[in-house]
């Protein structure tokens, strides 16, 4: 696996860095100072003349740094030959910019033939990388024009991966794929990261794809100035000024959402009811419960409905109760999506169900809000999205 | 010429009708054209000759303005107006210039045609060049191409089809115009033409031979780019890029 010989990921430091171009009044980027841990998606975002792409193409020297220095793995990009520092960094664009000319294998080499690899060592590493991607090896000869829009940018990830380079540049990756491909793409990459640990530097304009990418998130605004760099979820908790604030959203509640699971939440109990069980029993367990619904279940506690006024006016537990268990979660259902179904379904109380199925609480609109407003959210956001509180 | 005066340089052969023919100056004799092609086999090695030399120096001397001009930008507009200059004089003067350097001959009449493919070899060099999609260059550049690199192995082979389709322009057009370096004493299809002006069959035949030229160098550059080009898609191989990445595989 590709994994096995991967070097390590090295930091990135920006150190006071300032680019101003020939001719332009204002500097495009200002004194930027940021260090990206070794291992870690940085996401660049801002809206567009902020110069995100600018602060990524001075680390492999594409655009030549005015002031400041940009240290990676320690060592200032300065004082490295560009191509020999570009060959050392995987480069992955917008237009993708594969090679026409070129069949998949030849452009997945290109990094490899630069930096004479034998043809085995190239033929093997290809095959990997064809293999990582998810594409067949009888993609190999083809050319680019052949591939889909997403195939091609699986092909230029992989391109840009061929020489295992410990830092990789992505200057809007996907933002030419169309919403559902590019959903699959993230996924796909945060799939392969989780397993590489690369270094990456990402720009976006997209400030959704940000918090869903970055480990951390630099947000720019107009002049190249840094307004905030922090953790996706303290962006949202947090915004630094009016402009992050903005920039983040009105919608940074629903965003927050995003970032957590089901299983993050603390859930309410209903009273559970068995059938043929005595109603009694079941009104009695009613009060003061926190749901004024009783959820009737299976011997393996599996939702089968709840039951209304008339069910618990029997004596004994239909096993057709009048209202379906639906929508029903999962422990592991993304927040946001699970608001999303409890809004859809028109529905106060939605049960959720562990691997098994079984009942494990139930989850309410009230729920979630309490919880957003809790101080413990904070907490668990980083604990869901795994990522540490910085400093 | 009259008639008479034609007659007597035609070998009259001895079937009536192709006699006929000649005598009236029909539009196509075929025996005659039969009998005498061989006349035809030197003009036409010599247009060959003129047409394949010129084309050769004008892709190498154009290929060569273009990779001067490639990082001198401000090289290009003079270029692209000097060998229009060199196009528009006219081939008649641009010989009876050339004579008393070049005296008459061969020579003389390859640097004139040559002159004249420049404009159009240049042009296209320069213009599949500048097509040549940014993000191919940047991808180049980012993952560690010298400019050198970038060019070879980037710029230069994505121009390829531009640079062909200038080359069949420019060797269509000397066919043409290499009919005229007769003028400058060195043969070819032009000189046949003009020795039998009002004999039709002659000037059919010539004529012929030069539309078959134009028409068989053209096709044998189609199948050159066509093999220098394997990436560009064919009428008959061309595989639809799938609208969803999960439905990809086209049956073949």
């Amino acid at each position: 696996m590709a994994g096995d010989a991967a070097r390590q990921a090295v930091s990135v430091e920006y150190r006071e860095v300032t680019k101003r171009y020939p001719g332009a009044s204002g500097a495009a980027i200002k004194s930027l100072s940021l260090e990206v841990p070794a291992g870690e998606i940085c996401v660049l975002v801002g809206p567009s003349g902020c110069g995100k792409t600018t602060a990524m193409r001075m680390v492999n020297r594409t655009v030549e740094i005015t002031d400041g220095d940009i240290l990676v793995g320690g060592v200032s990009v300065r004082e490295q030959q560009p191509a020999e520092l570009r060959r050392q960094t995987g480069y992955v664009i917008q237009q993708i910019g594969l090679f026409s000319h070129r069949t998949i294998a030849d452009n997945i080499a290109t990094v490899p033939s630069l930096l004479d690899w034998d043809r085995d060592r190239v033929r093997t590493r290809v095959a990997e990388l064809l293999e990582l991607i998810g594409l067949g090896p009888e993609m190999a000869d083809r050319y680019p024009a052949q591939l889909s829009g997403g195939q091609q940018q699986r092909v230029g990830v992989a391109r840009a991966l061929a020489a295992d380079p410990p830092l990789m540049l992505m200057d809007e990756p996907f933002g030419a794929i169309d919403p559902i491909n590019r959903e699959r793409l993230q996924n796909e990459f945060l799939r392969l990261q989780a397993e590489l640990r690369k270094t990456v530097l990402f720009v976006t304009h997209d400030i959704d794809e940000a918090i869903k990418m970055g480990d951390r998130v630099a947000v720019l605004k107009e002049g190249g100035i840094l307004a905030q760099y922090a953790t996706p979820a303290e962006l949202l908790m947090a915004p630094a000024d009016g402009f992050v604030e903005d920039f983040v959203g009105a919608d940074r509640a629903l965003k927050r959402l995003a970032l957590l699971r089901v299983s993050d939440v603390d859930l309410w109990q209903a009273p559970l009811a068995f059938v043929g069980q005595a109603t009694s029993e079941v009104r009695a367990k009613l009060d003061g419960a926190e749901v004024p619904h009783a959820l009737l279940v299976d011997s393996e506690r599996r939702p089968l409905g709840w039951l209304s006024e008339r069910d618990l006016a029997r004596d004994t537990v239909p096993a057709t109760p009048d209202a379906s268990p639906n929508p029903r979660l999962e422990v592991d259902d993304v927040l946001r999506d699970a608001l999303s179904d409890l809004m859809q379904a028109e529905s106060m109380y939605a049960p959720v169900l562990d691997g098994r199925g079984a009942i494990v609480g139930v989850l309410s609109v009230e729920v979630i809000s309490d919880f957003l407003h809790s101080p413990a959210a904070a907490e668990e956001e980083h604990t869901a999205a795994e990522r540490p509180l910085a400093e | 010429m009259s008639d008479v005066a034609l007659l007597g340089q035609v070998e009259i052969r001895d079937r009536s009708e192709d006699a006929s023919c000649v005598a009236d100056n029909g539009a196509f004799c075929f025996d005659w054209a039969v009998d005498n092609f061989d006349r035809y086999v030197t003009p036409t090695l010599e247009h060959l000759v003129l047409v394949t030399v010129s084309v050769a120096a004008g892709l190498v001397l154009a290929f060569a303005l273009a990779l001067l001009s490639h990082r001198r930008r401000w090289l290009i507009p003079p270029l692209i107006a000097g060998t229009g200059i060199l196009y528009t004089i006219p081939s008649v003067a641009f010989f009876v210039l050339l004579l008393p350097i070049t005296g008459r001959g061969t020579v003389t009449a390859i640097i004139a045609l040559t002159a004249y493919t420049l404009q159009i070899i240049y042009r296209n060099i320069v213009a599949g060049l500048a097509n040549v999609p940014e993000g191919s260059k940047d991808a180049g550049r980012g993952m560690g191409m010298t400019p050198g690199q970038v060019l070879w192995r980037v710029e230069l082979p994505l121009a390829v089809p531009e640079i062909v389709a200038g080359v069949r322009i420019a060797t269509v057009s000397t066919v043409a115009i290499a009919t005229l370096a007769f003028l400058a004493g060195a043969g070819g299809l032009g000189a046949q033409i003009y020795s039998q002006l009002d004999f039709k069959t002659n000037i059919v035949l010539a004529g012929g031979l030069c539309i078959a030229m134009a028409i068989v160098f053209d096709l044998l550059l189609q199948l050159t780019q066509r093999l220098l080009t394997p990436w560009e898609p064919r009428r008959l191989q061309r595989r639809p890029a799938a609208e969803v990445d999960g439905a990809l595989e086209v049956p073949a």
